[in-house]
């Protein structure tokens, strides 16, 4: 049935040129030195230069979000794996029930979206503990929750691929405790969805806007909404970047899910 | 079996997870609900308050538009995800466009808006060049920080979402069915129409809830389009909520932010429930 054949090509055509446009556009705007109402079939190849990133370098307000962003990134990515590694493994050996449990509350992040949970979290803790809303840093347990319902996936699949009950027993007849078991039995096991989950988390701190911005922090994002209006083309450029990072960072994951599920 | 993993089970080791949902999770949202039913000398409770009259309109807009670019994200997405399935003889068509609907279903916040005002802003490549064949977006009132203009955006990343959602469904359909249907006489329309429809119908409402939960919680791109001045409701919230400024109405911010979780829990406990019932077929 070649009708129905070209049918479905001229699908993938249309969406292929849908998801082009906006990334070519704005690569264009970024990194052509060419007034952006100029842009046009003719100039496809002039002036093309990666000056505005280095301009943004300059802006110190940039370095100093960029820092924030990076450091968000980590705290979040070591904390998550601190969290979930220990707790799921020890329910996958011990308590299906407590599985569950861990899985049903995985996906509560989804139910609460970003913008209640920040104003929740800026309320209950403004009389408390109002450190937490002051330090930059007090606003990683919000992000490792909205992380939680990707990274709990990935790692549950890690630890539901190997043979864990054999691996601990090993250990521990060995005469390993539990946290070196944990550490440096099961995790090494499961380094792919570690990374994974990693990799996740950090996309999910880089892309997030909502709980910095009601909380007054400058993260890049922050930073890039702010740009938008003193140095369009610097800000462009570093927002394209940041998407070219997490499509990367998804990509690997991508591949190692694919790897690890021969 | 008796092995030394087995010993036994201390509930105290799982406590560091479900305290630290406890505190940075329950409580914020329980806060949120206590404050939105405080209320403090007014007339009407918030969150009655927070549905009628001006505010209204937030929650209607905000609907509005989840409902439409998840009506067109799961109509487009799905004929990407069935065309994938129907080219799959060709090499790479599925891992790219599978791929890509990764990274772009992960796609969102200022950097995407930016992208879109690139390409269909006033001045954008993409607006300039479409006039030149005679397609005046700008002449037909269309903006991008308008109520299509943001369904627009939202598309960017709802098609893929659908996309990625449908092609394991129509996966799961099996050849046989569709030898089966062939060979009691049935037209290829009348098996998509009598069987692999209310097959994929669970996968296609279920991934039509997903949608719509996903464009209502979304607010960075919004934001960044409209500079802080749309009416969605996150964007309600944040003006009642902002820092430390009082407005008076914080707790109107408040109710608004519980109904959002009450109506994203009502999508998320119907897309649970449909996707466990389109895996049933899968097993």
């Amino acid at each position: 049935m070649m009708s129905g054949r070209k049918l479905w090509w001229s699908v993938l055509v249309v969406v292929t040129v849908f998801y082009a446009i906006p990334m070519v556009a704005m690569t264009r705007f970024a990194f052509q030195r060419v007034p952006v109402i100029k842009l046009s079939w003719s100039n496809v190849f002039d002036k093309w230069t990666v000056a505005p990133i280095g301009e943004t370098f300059a802006d110190p307000n940039f370095r100093s979000s960029a820092l924030l962003s990076i450091g968000l990134s980590v705290a979040t990515a070591v904390l998550t794996v601190l969290l979930l590694v220990p707790t799921m493994a020890l329910a996958h050996l011990r308590s299906p029930r407590v599985r569950r449990w861990i899985e049903v509350s995985a996906v509560l992040p989804f139910v609460v979206p970003a913008i209640a949970l920040v104003v929740g979290f800026a309320g209950a803790f403004r009389g408390t503990a109002p450190l937490f809303i002051r330090n930059p840093y007090g606003m990683v347990p919000l992000l490792v929750i909205t992380a939680l319902p990707f990274t709990h996936r990935t790692i549950e699949n890690g630890l539901s691929s190997i043979d864990l009950r054999t691996l601990v027993d090993a250990s521990r007849s060995l005469g390993a405790g539990w946290n070196r078991t944990i550490w440096t039995v099961v995790a090494p096991n499961i380094r792919g969805s570690i990374a994974t989950a990693t990799f996740l988390a950090i996309t999910v701190v880089l892309g997030e806007f909502t709980i910095a911005s009601l909380l007054l922090k400058n993260t890049l994002p922050l930073y890039l909404a702010y740009a938008q209006g003193q140095n369009p083309q610097g800000a462009f450029a570093v927002g394209l970047v940041l998407t070219a990072i997490s499509a990367s960072l998804i990509g690997i994951t991508n591949g190692i899910g694919r790897r690890s599920r021969r | 079996m008796a092995g030394l993993s087995k010993r036994q089970a201390r509930p105290l080791v799982f406590l560091p997870y479900f305290a630290f949902l406890a505190v940075f999770l329950v409580w914020p949202a329980l806060y949120v609900f206590r404050s939105a039913f405080e209320r403090s000398g007014a007339p009407r409770s918030p969150m009655i308050e927070a549905v009628t009259g001006q505010y209204r309109g937030s929650f209607v807009y905000s609907l509005q538009l989840s409902f439409a670019s998840a009506a067109i994200g799961v109509l487009v997405g799905s004929l990407v995800a069935i065309a994938v399935v129907q080219l799959d003889s060709i090499r790479g068509v599925r891992s790219a466009l599978v791929g890509y609907s990764s990274v772009a279903a992960n796609m969102g916040g200022i950097p995407l808006a930016f992208a879109f005002l690139a390409a269909f802003g006033m001045q954008g490549l993409a607006t300039r060049l479409l006039r030149e064949i005679n397609v005046d977006l700008v002449g037909w009132g269309f903006k991008i920080t308008d109520f299509w203009g943001i369904v627009l955006v939202y598309l960017y990343f709802q098609i893929p979402l659908m996309t990625l959602i449908l092609v394991p469904a129509l996966d799961g359909l099996r050849r046989t069915w569709h030898e089966a249907a062939q060979s009691l006489g049935a037209s290829a329309p009348q098996y998509w129409r009598l069987v692999a429809f209310p097959i994929l119908l669970p996968a296609l409402l279920g991934g039509f809830l997903l949608l719509v939960s996903n464009s209502f919680a979304a607010y960075a791109t919004a934001f960044a389009l409209s500079s802080g001045s749309s009416r969605l409701v996150p964007v309600q919230i944040r003006f009642f909520l902002q820092g430390e400024t009082i407005t008076g109405k914080t707790n109107l911010g408040y109710a608004m932010a519980a109904w959002m979780v009450l109506i994203t829990a009502l999508l998320v406990v119907g897309f649970q429930a449909l996707v466990r019932r389109s895996e049933r077929w899968r097993r």
